[in-house]
């Protein structure tokens, strides 16, 4: 057969084309390997430090020393772009391994189909989320839902940050002054306008407009009143109960006393921590960030010399604080999952949860980290804050509390507006007709999540 | 009955004797150096404009962003929803936006653009130190619009502002303080700024323009007796006239889409900037990107795109002949 006949001509090729594709599978096989041992992953947090570029691959180094072969690419986005950068990339399923979203932004984003949920092993790894806060291991859920989307990372629990100095001046004891509504009113009437150290102290600074804040300041005033941001079936807003109005009542009557000062209600947080650690307000409301602004400011500056923190006044029904924070989630379209959750889980350990705190000021997420003596004895304000945290209350996670939050701070702000004395003047009528409005808008936008 | 008679043999034998008219060809080479241009205005103008027309017609919002265009398409909803339905949060809150937005363009208009023609007239004649007067006229327009918000937004505070402390303590112009971030001031505290930013660079178009002015008929007009009012009136308004038509369709069209300094004057998008300050670009982000209605967003954007083609070629048609030199 003529098929026969080639084969002395086509034998010294059979060895080199042997030879080529041993060759070709070698190098396929090189590649495959190659890529088997260098993934990379990509990481998107937040600013927690003031050098998270720097900060946090020093944080993950250990972990990533145990994983040759895998290399942490650190992305660090900010709180205004973070938003839309992560919900574009949960629309397009293309994204980063594993990312940070605060607390209100994961159950939107899970509802959105981003986020992969954790198998029953990996929540057996993590003991079944009992070594966390449960207030924050519910924000790592969809309200009504089944499923766990991440770990709880780090912590925001607000309290009032104020000056020994102003209180010992004014007379006023702050564990009275902090004991409810009422004596909370008198001590800031007393410290009102006194002069500390050459300086003319405002009482108390609050965020009335142009500010994230907005809300979460109000949150634990209305959940000590007995009331709540929803209703209880997440359905309704509640800011029209009787209760949540006699809170807001309360909050306003503040500022239009005077005991805000109107200037502060122009100010964002940021500008109003500063003041405070300059020296111009008595109390702020806060959360532990700002422990790294007083500590950064000037060894003989009056806060940093004067300062403690206490818990919300009592209201009538208790005495809450607004608990939020950030936790770490794997990405849907993640192609390295297995080495994402692995990491997710270490920065959810103890040890790496209390350095991060050490770096941010950020309080741990897990309570063993957050009672621990390299946490609480770096000054006893930071005990103080892991005490209020057992007290502290999260939102319901309900995916539509991203535009909920949109409505409550525009309306709020008008609030302050109104509280401010500039323009129409205060009244319980006119702040009810403007809660109604924020009512209606509010139950606008919970009736598209049905 | 048939009524189509067959072309008879003449007719035909005229047919071919008639002679072919020549095609005229066609140079493709224009074309072709054309073409990735215009391939590129598809891709980056045509093709977003169509996909944002359809995003406008679709129920986007949080809850079908994930489906994106495959979102339920729900026809001209959107748009009956902003423009008419008053239980509409966006439609709620637009007509203030509108009116802000209307009297913003028209005061930051005429005042950019007479200021800015004002000191070009100065400008245009030999002194010492032009150059570096002009320089430094032109500094505002180079600060970024971002910065311009923030900036004036510390600038604008009540007691540590220092508009205030010009205004009270330096001038003595008013008694107290007042507030330019809370109440009514907020319309004037985005519209100062505006203006401070938007003024250098007309000065610069109009200084241009004022070079192009035969220095003879200002001659000749003074040799006629003319005065300096006479002069700009008769003379330079009218050389200028082309410029200025078109600078106030740019500022006007420019205005209409501010956004950047109202963002960053008033909480970087977080807040509302009250009932005067807020303008028809932050409330269109706001809807779509704080409240996550994406369809009615577009259908906002579109609406402001309809009223500016609707504008433009009402100003085209008003000015064309000063626009275009014709007579």
């Amino acid at each position: 057969m003529p098929a026969l006949a080639i084969p002395p001509l086509a034998s010294p090729a059979v060895p080199h084309r042997r030879r080529a594709a041993g060759w070709l599978a070698a190098l396929a096989l090189c590649l495959v390997a190659g890529q088997a041992a260098a993934v990379e992953l990509s990481m998107w947090v937040m600013p927690v430090t003031n050098n998270a570029q720097r900060d946090i691959p020093a944080l993950i180094a250990p972990w990533v020393a145990r994983h040759p072969g895998v290399t942490v690419r650190v992305t660090v986005l900010d709180w205004e772009s973070g938003w839309n950068k992560i919900t574009a990339a949960a629309a397009s399923r293309r994204g980063p391994d594993l990312l940070e979203l605060g607390s209100t932004w994961m159950p939107a984003i899970a509802a959105m189909g981003g986020l992969e949920p954790l198998s029953a092993a990996q929540l057996a790894e993590v003991g079944n989320g009992a070594p966390y806060y449960p207030q924050l291991w519910k924000t790592t859920q969809v309200f009504g839902r089944p499923g766990i989307y991440g770990l709880p990372w780090y912590a925001d629990v607000r309290a009032a940050f104020y000056r020994t100095d102003v209180f010992r001046q004014a007379g006023v004891d702050p564990a009275r002054a902090f004991a409810d509504w009422d004596s909370f009113r008198a001590a800031l009437r007393r410290i009102n306008g006194i002069t500390v150290a050459g300086k003319r102290v405002a009482a108390l600074a609050y965020a009335g407009k142009n500010d994230w804040n907005v809300v979460h300041n109000l949150a634990p005033w209305i959940w000590n009143a007995g009331g709540d941001m929803l209703t209880a079936d997440a359905k309704r807003s509640a800011l029209d109960t009787p209760q949540a109005l006699q809170a807001i009542a309360f909050y306003s009557s503040l500022a239009v006393e005077g005991l805000v000062p109107s200037n502060a209600l122009e100010k964002d947080s940021d500008i109003l921590e500063g003041a405070w650690v300059g020296g111009d307000y008595g109390v702020i409301f806060s959360g532990p960030w700002l422990m790294r602004r007083i500590f950064e400011a000037p060894a003989g500056s009056v806060a940093r010399a004067n300062f403690d923190v206490a818990p919300y006044p009592a209201g009538p029904h208790g005495r809450a604080s607004f608990f939020g924070g950030s936790n770490l989630a794997i990405f849907k379209g993640s192609r390295h999952k297995a080495e994402a959750w692995d990491l997710v889980r270490y920065l959810g350990g103890k040890e790496p949860q209390v350095r991060l705190s050490l770096l941010s000021s950020m309080m741990p997420a897990r309570v063993d980290a957050a009672n621990d003596p390299a946490w609480t004895a770096r000054h006893p304000a930071y005990a103080r804050l892991t005490a209020i945290a057992a007290d502290g209350r999260a939102y319901p996670p309900i995916p539509a509390w991203g535009p909920l939050e949109a409505v409550y701070t525009k309306h709020l702000g008008e609030l302050a507006e109104l509280s401010s004395g500039v323009g129409d003047k205060y009244s319980e009528p006119a702040m009810r007709a403007l809660i109604h409005d924020t009512v209606v808008e509010a139950d606008k936008v919970l009736q598209e999540a049905d | 009955m048939s009524t189509v008679s067959e072309p008879g043999p003449a007719a035909l034998a005229g047919a071919r004797a008639t002679p072919r008219p020549r095609r005229r060809k066609v140079d493709a080479f224009p074309y072709l150096l054309l073409a990735p241009a215009a391939l590129m205005m598809v891709i980056v103008n045509l093709l977003p404009i169509v996909q944002g027309l359809r995003m406008s017609m679709l129920k986007l919002n949080q809850y079908t962003l994930s489906q994106f265009m495959d979102a339920p398409f729900i026809g001209l909803r959107n748009y009956r929803g902003v423009l008419f339905d008053p239980d509409n949060p966006v439609h709620a809150g637009m007509l203030g936006a509108l009116r802000n937005t209307a009297l913003y363009s028209i005061l930051v208009t005429a005042c950019s653009v007479g200021i800015g023609l004002g000191v070009a007239l100065l400008l245009d004649r030999e002194f010492p130190g032009k150059a570096l007067a002009r320089t430094l006229l032109m500094l505002p327009w180079v600060v970024p619009t971002y910065v311009v918000g923030t900036l004036w937004g510390f600038m604008w505070q009540r007691d540590e502002g220092i508009v205030n402390h010009v205004l009270v303590d330096v001038l003595h112009l008013m008694d107290h303080k007042p507030f330019w971030l809370i109440g009514g001031n907020t319309f004037f505290a985005i519209v100062i700024p505006t203006v401070w930013r938007a003024w250098p660079v007309l000065m610069l178009i109009f200084l241009a323009a004022l070079q192009a002015v035969p220095e003879d008929l200002y001659e000749a007009a003074r040799l006629d007796g003319a005065g300096a009012w006479q002069r700009f009136r008769h003379i330079t308004l009218p050389a200028l006239k082309p410029v200025i038509v078109i600078q106030v369709m740019f500022q006007i069209i420019d205005n209409i889409y501010s956004y950047n300094i109202v963002a960053m004057m008033f909480g970087k998008g977080a807040g509302y900037p009250g009932e005067w300050g807020d303008l028809l670009m932050p409330l269109l982000t706001r809807q779509s990107f704080s409240y996550w209605r994406f369809g009615e967003g577009a259908a906002v954007s579109f609406v402001m795109m309809a009223v500016m083609l609707v504008f433009v070629a009402l100003w085209m048609r008003a000015f064309r002949r000063s626009m275009t030199d014709e007579e």
